[in-house]
């Protein structure tokens, strides 16, 4: 090997080796969260902790499903997925108005970012007022509508974005055609933004799957979310660890399922975001 | 002594054999052409010499010494890039200053070099922008001042003037040839322009799918090539090339041509030929040799009636373009020779000018 | 297609009608609670006192001499100023690591990801059980370094609360950022990397003079996007601390949520909230205009 190459392959293997050193310091609570919900309660309150189960054992998953609380990744599972349709449906039509037709101008542009910023803290109290008054306090159409509102915004920004990447003259030729503007946006503009719908249903799915705060406030016990479960389990003295992290691999296994089919669109998401931001 | 040589130099881009085996002598002080189509490999050839890449085989010595193993700060070299690669975020002086400072220049001696670099290149007056604010032009000659102002050994031009519309690239043409009599350093250029090669280059290296297909002062290559490639790759309109049949005739040889038609051979052509006569040769003749016969005529020049099909004026020349025994040919004739589609007329062939080649080899028969 | 002089009123408002449903349902949310959250902080509700007449600014001024409530201001600029910068320079160094090709790049890259989707409660959680005093591996790993046994309470000594809430935070959000540089970084013009090459720039000369105003926009773009979400802080502390001990890590959303959904000071908990948003929009306002004169 010339000294060059060797310095070369010296260079790859350093690097090599702190990538992989980088990454299981970042996988290792991963790896611990679903070691833990597979130990047995002996297992877990062992002291010094095992590094590893004895064996594959699910009883804090059969307690879960036994006491009904695995139904509330069912209900994480419908919020989200309405909120993202909907997010997406009403996000797309009003993102293509403002990247076609300029609807508003700069102030409702600027408007409509700007509500991004809002804190959840803050709204979440005077929401939480108003759903009362409504009798919407743990109901389905009261979080799915909540999610939607506050994913929409990222929606309209990202897809805008996209369907301004769009050359016109695609739809302008399907107008000729004799499209009309509604079927150009579903059949013309629709195709082509496949992979930022896919990021950003991505991303306002992972949103609503994984908020905590609106839950927290909104639910109670019908539409009680994956993530207000877990805090159920946090004892004044002692945690119930077992159904902690069995409930937290329940909530998380589906996402990271969904995320690795997608995750080019994933990756492709965050980057292209700051991009465009 | 060489300031660079190559020796049996070969670069591969995954599967892809780009450079495959080339050996290279440039003397100091010349300036060189590397030219070719795209994919030949000469931006890899050069981007190899400059340390960009490294190569697979062979040795690259920069003034004697090897400096395969040496990155491109150390072979004090300097190189314009196609797309000018300036730093956006600079200054036109900072740019240029850039690489001194790198170098740990004292800092009264940065101001000078950069303003006369500047002046030399005309930009005295932009030092102060950013490049943003300046045209195709202009960022171009800024380019060449960071480059020029660190009088390196070796100037790299990877096609410089690709980017720029067809006036400007006239233009810095001349500027660029200026700029290598003034400094008098030795310069290695790259171009897919046959113009640019011919107009620019005290040699030319012609590349032809990662290996030489030769090298010589451009008249050279261009009224002695040595394959067909290069006969129709220097010259523009490129040359006509029409399949013939040597024959012999009246103890002379001459050229049948599809039609039927014979091209004679001006006799001392003929000496080394003898055993091709009843094979199949291709002739090739450029356009500026295929002229409107005229009354009497000296020896070497065939005639031929034809009909022209297509004419396309420049102003002061007419290109024609006719059937030549069969095959599609271009004559270049003055402005009025020719005044309409279907015309005939009477051309004639300089066959002292034509090159034959080898249909089988390719390459030209002397 | 511009002005359609005739054409049904849906024809000729379409684009309306696009925008229509999207600005509906966010008024609801985004425009309806401010004036709420106004309305009700000139109001005197309080847990006991229901009712709603005006009291003018009390509110304010109570806000205004509330030391828990700068406390909780403190904690909350303690917390962003340590793990921004922390989070920055680590995604950028990771980002720099894996930006040229390396064997299994593509999984490592898709390993990373998932930090980023986990729910900010199951991190605090999943951390929660890693600083356990007893159970926890992290104890563990420092006694095996210390040679003796540690009994370190994470979640409750004064001195590593901090600590724990920042390497719970850093732990989800650094490949964040690693991923937005990796890309940032991925779009840097070769040439000019080349062209510093031969001009013999050095690795950092080329990095500070080049890449970092190349990526800059990007960067300030993660700034700003992170910056807000540390700023409203709230999952991961609940899970590990729910701001304790006593009031140690309680920051502004905690703050927040303990006022109002604990205590039941709704008409304090209001004007609180809209402080929150002033200051924010405030500070994003700044921010915004700082990029676009650098622009």
């Amino acid at each position: 090997m010339t000294p060059l190459a060797r310095r070369r392959a010296w260079n790859l293997g350093l690097r090599l080796t702190a990538a992989v050193l980088i990454t299981l310091i970042f996988m290792f609570p991963i790896y611990w969260l679903f070691m833990i919900s597979f130990k047995t309660a002996a297992e877990i309150y062992s002291f010094p902790p095992k590094w590893y189960p004895g064996s594959f054992n699910l009883d804090s998953y059969l307690v879960l499903f036994k006491d009904g609380d695995a139904t509330t990744v069912g209900n994480s599972l419908v919020v989200a997925s309405f909120s993202t349709a909907l997010a997406m449906f009403l996000g797309f039509i009003c993102a293509y108005s403002l990247a076609r037709f300029s609807t508003g101008g700069n102030h409702l542009a600027n408007w409509i970012v700007s509500q991004r910023m809002i804190p959840p803290i803050a709204v979440v109290f005077p929401i939480f007022l108003l759903y009362v008054w409504f009798g919407l306090v743990d109901t389905y159409i009261g979080v799915i509508l909540l999610y939607t509102a506050f994913n929409l915004p990222y929606v309209i920004w990202m897809m805008r974005g996209y369907i301004l990447d769009v050359p016109p003259a695609l739809e302008e030729s399907a107008l000729v055609d004799g499209c009309t503007r509604w079927q150009v946006i579903w059949r013309v503009v629709l195709p082509m933004c496949r992979a930022g719908l896919a990021a950003t249903a991505i991303f306002t799915f992972v949103f609503a799957w994984n908020d905590f705060i609106f839950a927290l406030v909104l639910t109670r016990t019908e539409v009680a979310t994956y993530t207000v479960q877990i805090t159920h389990y946090f004892g004044g003295q002692s945690n119930f660890w077992g159904k902690i992290s069995a409930m937290s691999v329940l909530g998380t296994l589906p996402i990271f399922v969904v995320t690795a089919f997608m995750q080019r669109y994933f990756v492709r998401g965050i980057s292209l975001g700051a991009v465009k931001g | 002594m060489a300031d660079l040589r190559i020796s049996a130099l070969h670069k591969y881009y995954g599967n892809v054999h780009a450079v495959r085996g080339v050996d290279l002598e440039i003397p100091a002080g010349e300036f060189t052409v590397l030219v070719g189509p795209s994919g030949c490999g000469k931006s890899t050839l050069l981007r190899t010499i400059a340390g960009l890449e490294d190569a697979d085989k062979g040795t690259i010595e920069i003034g004697g010494a090897v400096v395969n193993h040496l990155p491109p700060r150390s072979r004090d070299i300097a190189m314009v890039f196609q797309n000018y690669a300036l730093y956006p975020y600079m200054k036109v002086f900072d740019n240029i200053a850039f690489g001194l400072r790198s170098r740990n220049t004292p800092k009264n001696e940065i101001e000078p070099k950069v303003k006369r670099a500047a002046q030399m290149l005309a930009i005295g007056h932009l030092l102060d922008r950013y490049p943003r604010e300046l045209s195709g032009g202009q960022l171009q000659r800024v380019a060449i001042g960071r480059a020029v102002v660190r009088s390196a050994r070796l100037y790299l031009f990877d096609e410089p003037l690709s980017n720029l519309d067809a006036q400007l690239r006239d233009e810095m043409r001349s500027e660029i040839k200026r700029l290598h009599q003034e400094l008098g350093k030795t310069m290695i250029y790259v171009t897919h322009d046959q113009i640019e090669a011919m107009t620019m280059a005290d040699r030319i290296v012609l590349l032809r799918d990662g290996l030489i297909e030769q090298a010589g002062a451009p008249l050279d290559l261009f009224e002695r090539p040595a394959t067909r490639y290069v006969a129709g790759f220097l010259g523009s309109p490129a040359m006509n090339f029409i399949d013939v049949r040597l024959i012999a005739s009246d103890g002379a040889m001459a050229l049948r041509l599809g039609d039927g038609k014979t091209l004679a051979l001006p006799q001392r052509r003929t000496a080394s030929l003898a055993e091709r006569i009843d094979h199949p040769v291709v002739l090739g003749v450029r356009p500026e040799h295929i002229s409107r016969a005229a009354a009497s005529e000296r020896a070497g020049l065939a005639r031929y009636t034809a009909i022209v099909d297509l004419l396309q004026p420049t102003g002061s020349r007419t290109y024609a373009t006719f059937s030549l025994g069969g095959t599609r040919a271009v004559a270049e004739l003055q402005a009025h020779d020719v005044s309409a589609v279907n015309e005939q007329i009477e051309l004639s062939v300089d066959m002292n000018r034509a090159v034959l080649i080898d249909p089988a080899t390719n390459r030209v028969l002397s | 297609m511009k002005s359609m002089q005739q054409g049904t009123f849906a024809q000729r408002n379409f684009k309306y009608l696009l925008v229509g449903p999207a600005i509906f349902v966010l008024l609801l949310i985004g425009v309806f609670p401010l004036v709420y959250l106004l309305m009700v902080s000139f109001q005197g509700i309080t847990m006991t006192e229901t009712s709603t007449d005006f009291v003018g600014a009390a509110n304010y001024k109570q806000l205004f001499e509330d030391p828990r409530l700068w406390q909780a201001l403190l904690h909350t600029v303690i917390i962003t100023a340590i793990a921004l910068p922390l989070e920055l320079v680590l995604g950028l160094a990771m980002a720099q690591l894996f930006l040229n090709p390396l064997p299994g790049r593509a999984i490592f890259i898709a390993l990373m990801v998932l930090p980023v989707v986990v729910s900010p409660i199951v991190s605090g959680a999943t951390w929660s059980l890693l600083f356990n005093h007893r159970f926890g591996p992290i104890n563990q790993i420092i006694g095996w370094l210390a040679g003796k046994e540690m009994v370190l309470l994470w979640a409750i000594n004064p001195n590593l609360v901090y600590p724990a809430i920042i390497a719970a935070e850093i732990w989800q959000w650094t490949p964040f950022m690693f991923l937005l540089l990796l890309a940032a970084l991925g779009n840097v013009d070769r040439s000019q990397l080349e062209a510093a090459a031969i001009d013999g720039a050095s690795w950092w000369r080329t990095f500070s003079r080049i890449v970092l105003p190349a990526i800059a926009p990007v960067m300030t773009v993660a700034i700003l996007i992170r910056g807000l979400d540390l700023f409203r802080l709230f999952d991961i502390i609940w899970a590990i601390t729910q701001g304790g001990p006593g009031t140690m890590t309680e920051t502004i959303s905690v703050f927040t949520y303990v006022k109002g959904f604990q205590q039941f000071e709704t008409s304090y908990t209001a004007a609180v909230a809209l402080l929150v948003v002033v200051l924010l929009s405030a500070l994003v306002m700044l921010l915004l205009r700082r990029v676009e004169l650098a622009r």
